[in-house]
């Protein structure tokens, strides 16, 4: 604890040093969080997008020699919500956007004044949440802030004790919120995101009692399924020229001025940071021209170019070149959908839409994946379905990062976010599309089947992992061996009588036999139903229906 | 006959047999060939017939417009008793029928035929035919339908686009559907037969009262009817709609012939109308 005394404010380059603490103790131990997902199906793990939601934070505060905690902090919370994916990632980022505001303008922080820090930062997340719960991540980062701030008012409070109650009280918050939810008390776990938040202050703690620097290399999170999310676009004419990314270093840096320097240059526009450091990326036909403008502000760091042309043509290749359709839009309206599997994209592509975010059920693509495939839509209004619950939070900040017009439908699921764009008409105003394409989305069924990976209850439903289990709009209904079983019980459950069409949309894993076998025990057991298969391709889920 | 011209038309204008009869409409067949089997459309096989042929059949048919000698052997036999003709046809956009009636009636010496492109197709033409057959001479009926044709509209539900892609007329993209999944797309022919969707819905029960939305929307109108290909009680279904808001309209319901029902494909459903 040589350096804990020492520690007496916390400046720039402490804080820094305790964000790559964090970043490293939560690398380490994401699986964990992971492992506490409450619901049984693979769906995006709390774990791996709070992880990569802190490398995004992290990711310039790395780069950065500021003195002041106030600029690293704002680094962080900049950082943090372009790469926020997942609810608990966007939570994530509003914690680091609060406490960024409570430290604005300051060299360093006295215990009173970090711990005043962490209580704001809760503050701010509860009131970036629409119905706060209790019992989850805000819960944890509110006690978390109590602690810090009882023990800020000790006599003796210094810095590494701060942080310590802090951890301390999130440690304990976390160990509470089964009593504060049933769904927690029901598969018996804690609540990961909460969890998530309690090895991030550990692991601040952790650096700031060590007295050796940790090691300069983080193990870098990789989301254990799909690559990382992609983005496809029709090739414009000419082609798409050079993505170009690079940072400029420099002093006085005048961020609105460079970004209009920029926006001159290319399209997809991105310019951030603060007077000392700047993050640009545009797409560019020359970047030449680009890095020469750039350079006579300051130093340039981490450039990258790369010809997207042939990015993207590798792209369609690999997903069987895809053309989109049609003239362009007489109402100006663009759409980007979140989805993942060949076949889905291929159908979403078919019905015209513009850019396909690459994503969904384990991968959640970030809100910088969202801001990017909007940006290159080429219309200045867009509407962009999520198409996944877990998905919707992150697409929602993207309307605060566009300059561009952003309506965001609420899709939770493949089927409403079919209905919905399928509700679209290219000669209709953007209101009225918003208005047939909630309605399309809301009137659809929705059922999900898939296995469980691991043993809990939800819903009254007891499931034991490998189970094939059956959702309804997001809720666990049934559990058991058999697709089609699981499938008839799910139709029973919505009346059939009361639709008269069920698409199913085949995933990777389905076998021809089981697919053969779950279409003729529709068509038997509801021959009112007209059935329609469609190859999706998606992972995970053998097999997504849509009953309308 | 107590009129001095005759009024011709071809098959694809879906005329009422009653029409024909009680305004004395001549109609020239088109054809429809099942392999090597030629069939005139309406006269050797009728709608039914053709529909239960297609539901049996491993291939598509195909269709054929008339020659210009048959439309010649027409106007001949015409002008033994007329001054003159008009002779109303689908659109020049959708099929070689106009055409080949200009051609026909050039060879007809001494006998006066106004072609005209009807820009459309099914009943409108019949109500063109109509409106010829009311008026008091060649050249009041031309004018009368010269004013009409840009009023002429269909306003399609089809079941499935394969036949109409399977036919040439429209790609899926076209039609807003490039994609695999099997929506009803909702198609208005109108003006130079410019065929546009409007909409494309998932199931057919939602498609119907779509369709009448956008009838609806393209009020008043001046004649309308319900066309149908197999689906009887869906077009009574729509008639008896469109008669609850529009007491005074005559509101016919007619069948599409086999010509028009190899693009349509079976099931399909139409308003067409000729706009105020």
């Amino acid at each position: 604890m040589v350096a804990a005394t020492k520690a007496t404010g916390v400046d720039g380059q402490l804080f820094k040093r305790a964000l790559l603490g964090s970043l490293s103790w939560l690398a380490a131990n994401h699986e964990e969080v992971n492992r506490l997902n409450v619901f049984p199906v693979p769906d995006g793990d709390t774990g791996t997008n709070m992880l990569l939601t802190l490398q995004s934070a992290v990711e310039d505060v790395k780069e950065s020699n500021a003195a002041e905690v106030s600029k690293i902090a704002k680094l962080a919370s900049h950082g943090s919500l372009m790469g926020a994916r997942g609810n608990s990632g966007v939570i994530l980022s509003q914690i680091f956007r609060g406490f960024a505001r409570a430290v604005e303008g300051k060299g360093s922080l006295t215990p009173a004044e970090l711990a005043a820090a962490f209580e704001e930062a809760a503050n701010a997340a509860y009131r970036a949440v629409n119905k706060p719960t209790e019992g989850t991540i805000l819960t944890v980062a509110r006690e978390a802030g109590r602690a810090a701030s009882t023990a800020a008012g000790s006599p003796d409070a210094n810095v590494p004790r701060v942080i310590a109650a802090a951890a301390a009280g999130a440690r304990a918050a976390v160990l509470k919120t089964p009593g504060q939810l049933q769904i927690l008390r029901d598969a018996g776990v804690v609540d990961a995101g909460g969890f998530g938040l309690q090895l991030i202050l550990e692991g601040m703690l952790k650096s700031v009692e060590e007295t050796e620097p940790l090691p300069a290399t983080i193990s870098e999170a990789k989301p254990h399924t799909t690559p990382a999310s992609q983005v496809s676009l029709p090739l414009p004419e000419g082609g798409w020229g050079y993505c170009t990314e690079f940072l400029i270093e420099g002093t006085n840096l005048d961020v609105e001025l460079i970004r209009n320097q920029i926006e001159a240059l290319g399209n997809s526009v991105m310019v951030v940071g603060e007077p000392e450091l700047v993050k640009v990326h545009v797409h560019t036909d020359d970047p030449t021209r680009v890095i020469n403008l750039a350079g006579g502000y300051g130093k340039l760091m981490k450039l990258n170019v790369g010809d997207m042309s042939t990015q993207h043509r590798r792209i369609l290749e690999t997903e069987g070149g895809v053309t989109a359709g049609g003239p362009p839009r007489p109402n100006g309206v663009g759409l980007a959908v979140v989805v993942a599997g060949r076949g889905l994209v291929h159908i979403f592509r078919g019905l015209g839409v513009d850019a396909i975010i690459e994503g969904g059920q384990t991968m959640n693509p970030s809100t910088q994946d969202m801001l990017t495939a909007i940006e290159s839509v080429p219309y200045d209004e867009v509407i962009l379905l999520p198409n996944n619950g877990n998905v919707i939070p992150a697409a929602k900040q993207v309307m605060g990062l566009t300059k561009k017009k952003l309506h965001v439908i609420e899709t939770h699921s493949v089927p409403q976010g079919v209905s919905a764009v399928v509700a679209f008409r290219p000669e209709r105003a953007a209101d009225e599309n918003l208005r047939a394409m909630k309605v399309e989305a809301e009137r659809v069924q929705t059922i999900e089947v898939t296995h469980a990976v691991r043993d809990t209850r939800s819903n009254g439903v007891r499931v034991k992992k490998g189970d094939v289990i059956g959702l309804i709009n997001d809720r666990l209904e049934f559990a058991g061996s058999d697709y089609a079983e699981v499938v008839n019980k799910a139709l029973g459950k919505l009346g059939p009588d009361s639709y008269e069409l069920v698409t199913v949309y085949r995933g990777e894993q389905a076998s021809d036999d089981e697919m053969k076998r779950l279409e003729s025990e529709i068509r038997s057991s509801y021959p009112g139903l007209e059935v329609e298969v469609q190859q999706g391709g998606q992972q995970h889920y053998p097999f997504i229906l849509s009953v309308e | 006959m107590s009129r001095s011209f005759a009024v011709v038309t071809d098959s694809t204008a879906d005329l009422p047999n009653e029409w024909r009869d009680r305004y004395g409409i001549e109609v020239v067949p088109l054809k429809v060939l099942f392999g090597k089997e030629t069939f005139r459309d309406r006269v050797d096989m009728t709608s039914d017939e053709f529909f239960t042929r297609l539901a049996a059949s491993s291939s598509l048919p195909t269709t054929s417009a008339p020659s210009p000698g048959e439309f010649a052997e027409v106007y001949r036999r015409l002008a033994k008793d007329h001054d003159g003709c008009i002779s109303i046809h689908i659109g020049a956009r959708l099929s070689a029928t106009a055409e080949a009636a200009r051609v026909g009636a050039e060879s007809v010496e001494g006998f006066k035929v106004n072609v005209i492109d009807s820009q459309s197709v099914s009943m409108p033409i019949a109500f063109l035919c109509r409106v010829a057959a009311e008026s008091a001479s060649l050249e009041e009926a031309t004018t009368a339908v010269d004013l009409r044709v840009a009023k002429c509209r269909v306003l399609a539900l089809l079941d499935t686009l394969r036949y109409l892609e399977m036919g040439g007329r429209l790609s899926r993209a076209q039609a807003m559907i490039g994609t695999m999944l099997d929506l009803k797309p909702l198609l208005l022919v109108s003006e130079n037969a410019e065929i546009k969707p409007v909409d494309r819905v998932r199931t057919r029960s939602r498609a119907i009262p779509r369709m009448v939305e956008f009838f609806r929307s393209e009020e008043p109108v001046e004649q309308v009817a319900v066309m149908h290909a197999q689906a009887q009680e869906d077009a009574e279904g729509i008639a008896a709609n469109l008669r609850a808001e529009l007491p005074n309209q005559e509101i016919t319901i007619g069948q599409i012939g086999c010509v028009l029902g190899t693009h349509t494909g079976p099931r399909a459903l139409g308003i067409v109308y000729l706009k105020k």
